[in-house]
């Protein structure tokens, strides 16, 4: 038995110990012990899926009793470093739930299903043909699913997410279902390898790929299946939320690659122009959302549509750039992808947790009522900053380098050797990195809001001003998520590397490590070193900032209280920007696209029609696509329903007339 | 001498059956449907008996003994026994008589259309008496959609099981002795929970009729 089998063993042996630690223990220890076997668990898949990425393989071949070929686990390099990637994020955040589930998110049911959700998750990227990746695929949304209602007896909203949630991820099982279904039926088996046989011009692969695509980018959150993400991840206990939207969507980001990589390599340009436009699309419109929420979870869960949709950005430019033979730029796409998705991984776990510990400390996710937490919580905000910087791709971070990378790849990528690639290339291309462009802009705007907001300046209530750090249990993945944010950003070279070793041999041969632990893609004449422009950076800086220091000593600052400050003197919170009033230019700016619907309420004082007692604002920004394009569907299936329930009003006579219509049809089928 | 009255036996026996099912429909009083299922029961008994005669094997006359019993004799006594205890409520169906017979008469004719699908191969005299059988199945059916009351329903559910017992035993030439025991004290059980609900029911509501369960739906 070698180190992925025995791997693949010992994360089954510990999801089961921890299932039942969760179920058995009392409440004192239940968190601490099933946690720690949580985190374990993690442990053991990142060792796995080292394995699996350095080049072992080894299957796990489980029979059944059904007529259909036995269940096989076996990590190939790609599932291992999306194995590395899930379960490095499920050590995080079960290290995180010890400290921070309390109450119902403590229970038993939640903390068993924390084990199975984690297991089957960190399973998917190990199966090798379709039974058992349906199989785990569908462990992992049920676990979702338990965990998200740990909290349905004090929040009713509760209940409303988990159904939009339930109906969501089925409708993406469908879809991998049908999609698999169509592949299955053309190729005869159910193993992957089999698969990949279909000829990628006929009729089942094109349908195939776009089931599968609809399926996957359902998981993955993009527009406009996306529409679970701002309901599902504000209710779903922080650390869950941070599991799902920092491991569960990189599934569906798995599923889109076995596609595209794996079963159907070589397919037409107009499977890159689809894959293209979905990314750009939910790029946009999740920073678009992003931006002017005002709830830091929702913000959070919306920035995870756009870093999706940059994900599907290059891979799709990788597919449509690989159809037209432009190796280089196709495999530098491809690996930006991967980079991105890695670097996204770790910032957003980090952002996540970090809402989880402000709200455990102050028990508020408006952005409104907070503020000021950056003295009080030296260590979340420390680390929260890191991640939004990450998140706002500026450099020394993972999201800068990743972000870089595609950026480059998508203004080579048009052209091949000073040719022009092909027209559709040379449209998308283009429009592709505007969309990049604006989606860098408004992810800037969206985290400096979303840090300051909540970090600096003044309490905005109460609750914000006695806000006290949280303990160390929780600060600890805190800080490995930081570190592994800016480790990341400063040694991208090793991961690059594996990650081009990991897209398989064949492709991705050209890159390179420079310098200290820089990138440099041979085909593309693009090369980043973060280390040593940190070091040069630094060489400069520094002499400017003693020169400075010692020019300030010279002339010590001078402290004048002016006689009328303009009102400054007097500061209180309520003068403050805060998120709504920041994004409200914004708004304005994309009115068309945003829709909100605002309310102002004027109070005059007495008859006066010139002075104001106190006006009241609400805004409300609603998602344009739920209410646009299911609602209606919603709607007509309710009528649908009170329609059919006609034929369902409980009288047994009708039913029993139903059956005995039923039988004389048939009978009467029969004797035709 | 058997040989020649033996088909006359089967469609004497099969003749009553549809006879009794058909007048089932017809009578509305629940005290005559009991005693119309008691003569269904007997010629039952007698149609297992002629074929168990037949073939010449004793199991089968054991059988058809066992029907007597059971359908015969003992469901019509439980049934008889209930109802003079409760009070006796004349049944009045969804379906007018006139329409209850002419439907009757649509469903036979679609018994004997489809098992001469069926059955075509099968010329046996026993086989060529099947569609009887079904269309007892289909009348029982009729029954339990067009009667209101739970009792009644009973008596549709046993005229039912007995077009599936009849079709049974003219297809395979008898069933062994266990299994038709098994399915007896099946039939026994279920119709004496049903009559301890319908009993339950009456007392509760005041009536039997089911039209009344209406809320039980979600």
């Amino acid at each position: 038995m070698n180190a992925v089998q025995s791997g693949l063993v010992v994360q089954a042996l510990l999801a089961l110990a921890a299932v039942a630690t969760g179920l058995l223990l009392p409440i004192a220890w239940r968190s601490r012990v099933t946690g720690a076997l949580c985190a374990l668990l993690g442990v053991a898949g990142i060792v796995t899926g080292a394995a699996a990425l350095g080049g072992t393989t080894g299957a796990l071949t489980i029979p059944l009793a059904l007529p259909i070929d036995p269940l096989v686990l076996s990590p190939d390099r790609l599932g291992g470093l999306f194995m590395i990637v899930v379960s490095a994020v499920g050590a995080l955040v079960s290290l995180f739930g010890i400290g921070s589930a309390r109450g119902a998110e403590a229970s038993r049911t939640s903390w068993a299903a924390m084990a199975v959700f984690l297991c089957g998750m960190q399973l998917v990227p190990a199966a090798t043909d379709v039974v058992s990746f349906l199989l785990l695929w569908e462990i992992m949304t049920l676990g979702s699913t338990v965990l998200l209602l740990a909290d349905h007896a004090t929040r009713s909203t509760v209940f409303s997410a988990a159904i939009w949630y339930s109906a969501m991820s089925q409708l993406s099982f469908f879809f991998v279902l049908a999609g698999f279904g169509v592949l299955v039926a053309a190729t005869g088996g159910t193993g992957f390898q089999t698969l990949a046989t279909v000829p990628a011009d006929s009729l089942p692969a094109n349908l195939a790929f776009v089931l599968l695509l609809l399926g996957f980018g359902g998981k993955a959150e993009l527009v406009p299946l996306h529409v679970w993400v701002p309901r599902v991840l504000p209710e779903a206990p922080s650390h869950v939320a941070a599991a799902m939207s920092g491991a569960m969507v990189k599934i569906g980001v798995y599923g889109a690659l076995l596609v595209c990589v794996r079963l159907l390599p070589s397919g037409p340009p107009w499977w890159g122009v689809l894959i293209l436009v979905l990314g750009g699309v939910s790029a946009v419109y999740g920073i678009l959302q992003a931006s002017v929420a005002s709830d830091l979870k929702v913000l959070l869960a919306y920035s995870t549509t756009e870093n999706m949709g940059l994900v599907f950005l290059g891979l799709g430019a990788s597919v449509l750039l690989r159809s037209y033979h432009a190796t280089a730029a196709a495999d530098a796409a491809l690996v930006a992808a991967l980079l991105l998705m890695v670097s996204h991984a770790a910032f957003k776990t980090t952002l996540f947790l970090g809402a989880g510990a402000v709200h455990h400390a102050t028990g508020e996710l408006n952005l409104d009522r907070l503020g000021g937490l950056g003295k009080r919580m030296p260590w979340t905000a420390g680390t929260f900053g890191l991640a939004s910087l990450g998140a706002a791709s500026l450099p020394i971070t993972s999201g800068f380098v990743a972000e870089w990378m595609l950026l480059q790849s998508l203004i080579h990528g048009a052209r091949l050797d000073g040719e022009v690639v092909s027209v559709a290339a040379s449209i998308a291309m283009p429009l592709a990195v505007a969309v990049l462009a604006l989606t860098a802009g408004l992810a800037l705007l969206t985290f400096v809001k979303a840090y300051g907001i909540a970090f600096l300046a003044r309490p905005r209530s109460r609750k914000a001003s006695i806000a006290r750090e949280v303990p160390w249990v929780m600060r600890v993945p805190l800080v490995l998520g930081a570190l592994a944010v800016v480790g990341l950003g400063l040694v991208p070279g090793p991961l690059a590397a594996g990650i081009a070793a990991v897209v398989g041999p064949g492709i991705v041969p050209d890159v390179h490590t420079v310098g200290l632990a820089g990138v440099s893609f041979a085909g593309i004449d693009a090369v980043l070193d973060p280390s040593t422009l940190v070091i040069l950076a630094g060489l400069v800086l520094v002499p400017i900032l003693v020169i400075v220091a010692l020019g300030a000593r010279r002339h010590p600052t001078r402290v004048d209280p002016l006689p009328w400050a303009g009102g400054g003197s007097r500061l209180r919170p309520r003068m403050q920007y805060t998120a709504t009033s920041y994004a409200e230019p914004l708004v304005r700016v994309f009115d068309d696209v945003l829709r909100p619907s605002r309310d102002v309420e004027v109070t005059h004082v007495g008859e006066s029609r010139y002075l104001v007692e106190k006006v009241h604002v609400e805004q409300t920004v609603s998602d344009v696509i739920e209410t646009r394009l299911y609602r209606p569907v919603l709607n007509a299936a309710q009528r649908f329903g009170l329609v059919a329930r006609r034929a369902q009003d409980g009288s047994i006579h009708r039913y029993l007339g139903y059956s005995f219509a039923a039988l004389l049809i048939v009978l009467i089928a029969v004797s035709l | 001498m058997f040989e020649t009255t033996y088909p006359q036996l089967i469609g004497l026996c099969t003749g009553t059956l549809l006879l009794t099912s058909a007048l089932m429909v017809w009578r509305h009083s629940m005290l005559a449907s009991i005693r119309l299922l008691a003569v269904q029961g007997f010629a039952l008994a007698a149609l297992v008996a002629v074929i168990g005669v037949q073939k010449g094997e004793v199991e089968v006359i054991l059988v058809a003994v066992l029907v007597l019993l059971v359908k015969g004799l003992g469901l019509p006594w439980v049934l008889a026994h209930e109802s003079k205890a409760t009070t006796r409520t004349d049944e009045a169906p969804r379906l007018n008589p006139t329409a209850s017979l002419l439907t009757v008469a649509l469903l036979t004719i679609l018994a004997y259309v489809v098992s001469s699908r069926v059955l075509a191969r099968d010329t046996s005299i026993s086989a060529h008496a099947a569609p009887i059988g079904l269309a007892m199945v289909l009348i029982g059916f009729l029954l339990l959609v067009t009667r209101r009351q739970a009792r009644s329903q009973l008596i549709g559910f046993l005229v039912l099981d007995n077009g599936i017992a009849t079709v049974a035993f003219l297809t395979s030439g008898g069933v062994p002795l266990v299994l038709e025991l098994g399915i007896s004290l099946d039939v026994l059980l279920v119709v004496m929970i049903l009559y301890v609900f319908a009993g339950r029911m009456h007392n509760k509501f005041g009536n039997t009729d089911i039209d009344q369960l209406r809320k039980l739906h979600d």
